[in-house]
């Protein structure tokens, strides 16, 4: 059974060659051995705005800017001479007008048997577009590579100025913990310099200025240990604990003493409600306390009551330490920062490192430290434990 | 010590033939010992052949590659005359083309003994046009060139990769059809170019004193006449020979009749 036609109406599809050279969507060029234009086709004509006449004849390199001739000479002649053929090259023409056409381009050279060259056949695509949109990607690409480099350097260079500052700082605290551990020994010889000139018969005054002296080396043995507990912190050290189950009542009631006997007159109110031994540092937790108690009787209200209790509740032990008076809101955030002391009572200052210490002692234990200063008193609360 | 494998591979030299005499050819721009390959066989009997690629091109070690030492001309002159050092040579034959050709001036002023004879391809000792020097560049034009580079910076390996195996009508490639020709990083050869076409080298020129042949060719944009006439003008006792050959690489385009000149010089 014969197939029946195709039922479309119109011409029979089939290819004109001449016109798919002359209007081809592309453009058609062929230079022979000479470098000579031969022949072009009508679409690379109309792009370079000529006719065919005014081509053919001349030399392909004419077609070309001078840089773009070095170029085609230094880099795709040898490919031509050395493969036969290139592709994708992105090359400039310029049209006897003198405009010019981003295009690309691919070439094949068309030999003869003997291997003679006949002549070079070239297909041209317009890339305009694509030519400005490369150009923006290669200049983009060389910010990029700028912006990299340029980061770089800036990042070694800071690199270098954190490990300088770094080391300035190790060194800066390492140099407070080797003063603090040297100003120990003098301290130590002049105290009991003093507890022997208190066993010999005194008069009246120098009874006082031997009290006096013995409350300022406690004073200042407190601040060598701030210094030293500070400095070893910052070294990597930490707070070292000597951990043991002790009954804290004893070791707080001293410290209670000690604080006393240099603020005479002032009233401190002590509630100490232990019903056992608290497994802890001693020797730290008297440290926390005296530390929140010098600074509730330095900083406080001089006419208010300043009041300390300690507590063991179910596994829980907690300090509390209150005074009349209340802790600049401006102060507050950074209240447990060292050197964070109030700016306002130049006459008060000390190191700035007690809180900071304490912070550092409560941590150290597993426990809590907080401030709370509001409607004229100031509670310092440490617990530690369920 | 026969040669040193490092500066080898670091040139990608290769070495071929045999003879009393060595012959050195040195590539220029845009292109690597490849641009050769017509003419280097046809001297294998009767001369040793070394071949190489300046650092960046070819087959050339490209982690050598030291922004600062190839900066200025004499860092490829400095690894030519390593590399004359490796091979022992004495008294050996140069032939370099384009700016292979100063490369070789510059490498025999800092080691004299190195070549008794020196043949120069379409040499240049300045490209740009400065006061009464007619080199054939404006600056203006230099630029379009470095542009064109850069317009083919993008997709370059990748372009140049598929053009290598398209050689089905050119048998006599034949194993090498794999391999690719004028391989050149993009950074590097823009480098090059530039480090090319800004480079003043007359004063090395007019030092030379070793018997010096100057091939020019007809219609060469990049070497135009006037600049071969004045390398032969300013090396004394040099002899120029013009080319029939038409553009830049009568090594590639025209080999017997490069061939035949460098063989009625030596």
């Amino acid at each position: 059974m014969p197939l029946s036609e195709p039922s479309f109406s119109g011409p029979a599809l089939s290819e004109d060659l001449e016109d798919l050279y002359e209007n081809a969507p592309c453009g058609y060029l062929s230079v022979g051995p000479d470098g000579r234009i031969f022949k072009i086709n009508r679409t690379l004509c109309r792009w370079l705005g000529c006719t065919a006449d005014a081509l053919v004849g001349t030399r392909f390199s004419e077609a070309l800017t001078v840089g773009g001739q070095a170029f085609y000479d230094m880099q795709l002649v040898p490919l031509l001479l050395l493969q036969g053929a290139f592709t994708e090259v992105s090359v400039e023409l310029v049209a006897p007008g003198g405009s010019r056409l981003p295009v690309l381009m691919n070439a094949a050279e068309r030999r003869a048997e003997d291997g003679r060259l006949l002549f070079t056949r070239m297909t041209v695509f317009n890339a305009t577009e694509r030519r400005r949109y490369e150009r923006e990607l290669l200049s983009a690409r060389r910010a990029a590579d700028a912006a990299r480099a340029e980061m770089e350097a800036l990042q070694q260079a800071t690199q270098a100025h954190l490990l300088d500052e770094r080391a300035t700082a190790a060194l800066r605290e390492e140099f407070i913990a080797v003063l603090g551990h040297d100003l120990r020994n003098p301290l130590a010889a002049i105290d009991s310099g003093m507890r022997l000139l208190r066993r010999s018969p005194l008069d009246e005054r120098a009874v006082k200025v031997v009290g006096l002296v013995q409350s300022s080396v406690t004073r200042m043995a407190g601040l060598i240990e701030d210094v030293m507990d500070f400095a070893r912190g910052r070294l990597g050290g930490g707070i070292a604990l000597v951990v043991t189950a002790v009954p804290l009542g004893p070791v707080l009631q001293q410290v209670v003493d000690e604080l006393r006997a240099s603020h005479s007159g002032r009233a401190i109110e002590v509630v100490l409600a232990m019903d056992g031994p608290v497994l802890c540092d001693a020797r730290r937790i008297g440290q926390l306390a005296s530390n929140l108690l010098g600074n509730a009787l330095t900083h406080g209200d001089p006419a208010g009551t300043v009041r300390l209790s300690a507590v063991t509740d179910s596994g829980r032990f907690t300090l509390t330490v209150i005074n009349d008076g209340e802790i600049p809101a401006a102060l507050m955030p950074r209240i447990f920062e060292p050197y964070a002391r109030g700016e306002s009572r130049p006459s008060l200052q000390g190191l700035g490192l007690g809180l900071y210490i304490c912070q550092a002692i409560a941590l150290a234990h597993g426990g809590t430290l907080e401030v709370v200063s509001g409607g004229k008193e100031t509670r310092f609360l440490f617990w530690v434990g369920t | 010590m026969e040669s040193n494998p490092s500066i080898l591979h670091r040139n990608n030299v290769r070495v071929a033939g045999t003879g009393p005499r060595t012959i050195v050819f040195a590539h220029g721009l845009g292109c690597d010992q490849a641009m050769w390959r017509y003419v280097a066989p046809a001297f294998a009997d009767q001369f040793r052949i070394v071949l190489f690629d300046h650092v960046g091109a070819g087959g050339s070690d490209l982690t050598a590659y030291d922004p600062a030492k190839y900066c200025d001309l004499n860092g490829y002159a400095s690894d030519l005359v390593e590399l004359g050092a490796a091979l022992q040579l004495e008294d050996a034959v140069f032939v370099g083309h384009s700016v292979g050709a100063t490369i070789g001036i510059l490498a025999s002023i800092r080691a004299p003994h190195l070549f008794g004879r020196l043949i120069l391809i379409g040499p240049s000792p300045r490209y740009l046009n400065t006061g009464e020097y007619d080199g054939g560049f404006t600056t203006n034009q230099v630029d379009e060139l470095l542009e064109a580079l850069d317009d083919n910076y993008i997709g370059w390996s990748t372009a140049m990769a598929p053009v290598i195996m398209a050689n089905a009508d050119r048998p006599e490639l034949g194993v090498e059809l794999t391999e690719s020709f004028c391989r050149t990083d993009p950074a590097i050869a823009r480098a090059f170019a530039r480090l090319t076409f800004t480079s003043d080298n007359r004063a090395d020129f007019a030092g030379v004193s070793t018997p010096t042949l100057v091939l020019q060719c007809t219609d060469d944009v990049i070497a135009p006449p006037q600049v071969g006439a004045y390398v032969h003008e300013h090396i004394r006792g040099s002899t120029l020979v013009r080319l029939r050959a038409t553009g830049h690489c009568p090594n590639l385009s025209a080999p017997e009749e490069t061939v035949a000149a460098i063989r009625a010089f030596l």
